[in-house]
């Protein structure tokens, strides 16, 4: 069975022979500095050039990390397109947002519709088309940064949290404007080749948000992107960060193919919760960073026993991980079968 | 003319309640009816915000509902403020706060200065995306009594570690606590790089705060 054959019936419900490993990409950062060395392509050049990109996430694979390639490598794409200013960080750090674009939810008029034909988003579906292109059985994730995470990337958070309440109306209508740029861009990650698409939500959280506005804003939001993007695609994955215990009723409303969770939300108390849902997660990435083989390996089966359908780090590789750790996630899936 | 009583108590709803307007009026009437700054801002205001806290350590609140609360009790304190017998803020116990480089989340971090300065502690807010360095120049000149650092991601994790070490290179770990949180952050975490404590929430920050340099 290949990788994207597995992923594809885990996806769609069915049982397949063993778990999958994957780490999206995005948000969910699945490069180290090893890594890099490795195949002598670095950030943060790999932000702005196809070829490079694609490189560092075929290594991904190549060197046995996980069973899927991944773009981009951060959360900053869409936000840049729309006008803020992104620092690219360095080959430690991520690339981040340094100057916003609006003051207020109600200046969304102001910002740029995403072009796809250009800047860094046109680098991110060229690098889709280089591993469509030469790439067959591993599956090619495209990664989007969730609406909340997007719309208080182009604008001071605290105020769009606040204008969540005081502004409602027009914190919709900015919503309604963020998703309809994340959906021209998820369309054209699908078209490029992508075979499924990741959302990550990290500041749309319950914690943050509570379970009202977690609703209004965050799971409607999430489910009108997912609802847009192409029917053939293999699916969807949305990570959201942080306890769901207040929420879990609000994430079950939320309509990807498989669900993913921080390290702070127990597996088993997941599953418990979500009977039905394909689930995805959780090796705890303090582990990985700091942790070694043998402990990873541990983890690994409790995440596979406790109910998780797709293995995975819990968030973003820190980028001192070291490889033999990252690695230990695949092995310990792959024993898992033969011991079986 | 309400009584002090019932002021402060409008002034204590009305940041439970997020309603600025009314906190800003009832501040007004507060000080025109010749009542004490003082007591306002313990008694109301500060009040107010204990209760906000308790409504968030009990999860009826959560993170935007606080930062509404602080926002109305700020626009108090700008009025009462000014009222105040004159003390200096060298008897305050001082803190360093900010999101180490690299990162700049800070919604957290802005959670935890508040609730700190809510709790007495006087509060240097470095902001987000800081240089290490920053850390330890502002404790020095500040004659910082504690360090708290914040970050949302693995990725920028390690800087704390940074910090810690220029601290003790510069001969101020003894006397400066460092406190850290955030997403990735544990307790384990906070153990292997020697910090001093770590909190999962605001509320807990200021429990460890006040555990760290001994405040009742």
């Amino acid at each position: 069975m290949t990788p994207k054959e597995r992923l594809k019936m885990i996806l769609e419900g069915q049982q397949a022979d063993r778990p999958a490993c994957i780490c999206p990409g995005g948000m969910m950062n699945m490069v180290t500095s090893e890594l890099m060395d490795r195949v002598k392509v670095y950030m943060p050049e790999a932000h702005k050039d196809a070829r490079q990109m694609a490189r560092l996430s075929k290594a991904v694979y190549d060197e046995r990390c996980f069973e899927n390639y991944g773009v981009p490598f951060c959360m900053t794409v869409e936000a840049e397109e729309m006008g803020a200013r992104v620092d690219m960080g360095s080959d430690v750090y991520e690339p981040h947002v340094v100057e916003y674009a609006i003051n207020s939810v109600s200046e969304y008029q102001k910002l740029r519709p995403v072009d796809v034909n250009q800047g860094r988003a046109k680098v991110v579906l060229d690098a889709i088309r280089i591993l469509r292109e030469e790439t067959e059985d591993v599956p090619v994730v495209g990664n989007l940064t969730g609406p909340i995470s997007t719309a208080s990337s182009l604008m001071e958070p605290v105020i769009f949290y606040k204008e969540l309440r005081k502004k409602n109306q027009e914190a919709h209508a900015y919503m309604e404007f963020i998703t309809e740029q994340l959906i021209a861009f998820g369309r054209a990650q699908v078209e490029a080749g992508a075979d499924l698409i990741a959302v990550s939500d990290p500041s749309g959280t319950g914690e943050i948000l509570g379970p009202k506005y977690f609703k209004e804003f965050a799971v409607t939001y999430i489910n009108r992107l997912l609802d847009a993007l192409q029917e053939e695609k293999m699916g969807t994955i949305v990570h959201i960060c942080g306890q769901m215990s207040p929420v879990y009723e609000e994430v079950n409303e939320v309509r990807s193919s498989a669900l993913s969770f921080d390290s702070i939300v127990p597996m088993k108390e997941a599953r418990e919760h979500l009977k039905n849902r394909v689930l995805m997660g959780n090796v705890s990435t303090y582990a990985l960073e700091f942790g070694d083989p043998r402990k990873v390996r541990t983890l690994t089966e409790n995440c596979v026993k406790n109910g998780s359908d797709i293995i995975s780090p819990a968030c973003g590789l820190g980028m001192k991980s070291p490889l033999r750790n990252v690695q230990a996630i695949l092995a310990g899936v792959e024993a898992g079968i033969s011991e079986a | 003319m309400s009584s002090k009583e019932e002021l402060l108590k409008r002034l204590s709803d009305g940041v439970v309640d997020m309603e600025e307007d009314d906190v800003a009026e009832a501040a007004k009437e507060y000080l025109e009816a010749g009542y004490p700054a003082f007591d306002g801002i313990m008694e109301g205001l500060v009040d107010g915000m204990n209760r906000a806290s308790q409504l968030y350590e009990e999860e009826e609140y959560f993170v935007t509902d606080v930062l509404l609360c602080s926002d109305a009790m700020y626009v108090g304190l700008d009025i009462l403020r000014p009222y105040l017998p004159e003390v200096s803020s060298d008897d305050k116990i001082t803190g360093v706060i900010g999101v180490v480089e690299g990162d700049t989340h800070d919604i957290g971090k802005n959670l935890v200065r508040i609730m700190l300065e809510t709790a007495g502690f006087h509060m240097i807010d470095l902001g987000r995306d800081v240089p290490l360095a920053k850390f330890v120049e502002t404790a020095k000149e500040e004659n910082a009594d504690f360090v708290c650092m914040s970050t949302l991601m693995t990725t920028t994790m390690g800087g704390m570690e940074t910090v810690i070490r220029l601290l003790e290179e510069e001969g101020l770990r003894d006397k400066v606590k460092v406190m850290i949180g955030g997403g990735p952050i544990s307790q384990k975490y906070a153990d292997k790089i020697g910090a001093d404590g770590y909190s999962q929430n605001a509320v807990e920050a200021v429990k460890l705060a006040k555990r760290l340099l001994n405040v009742a």
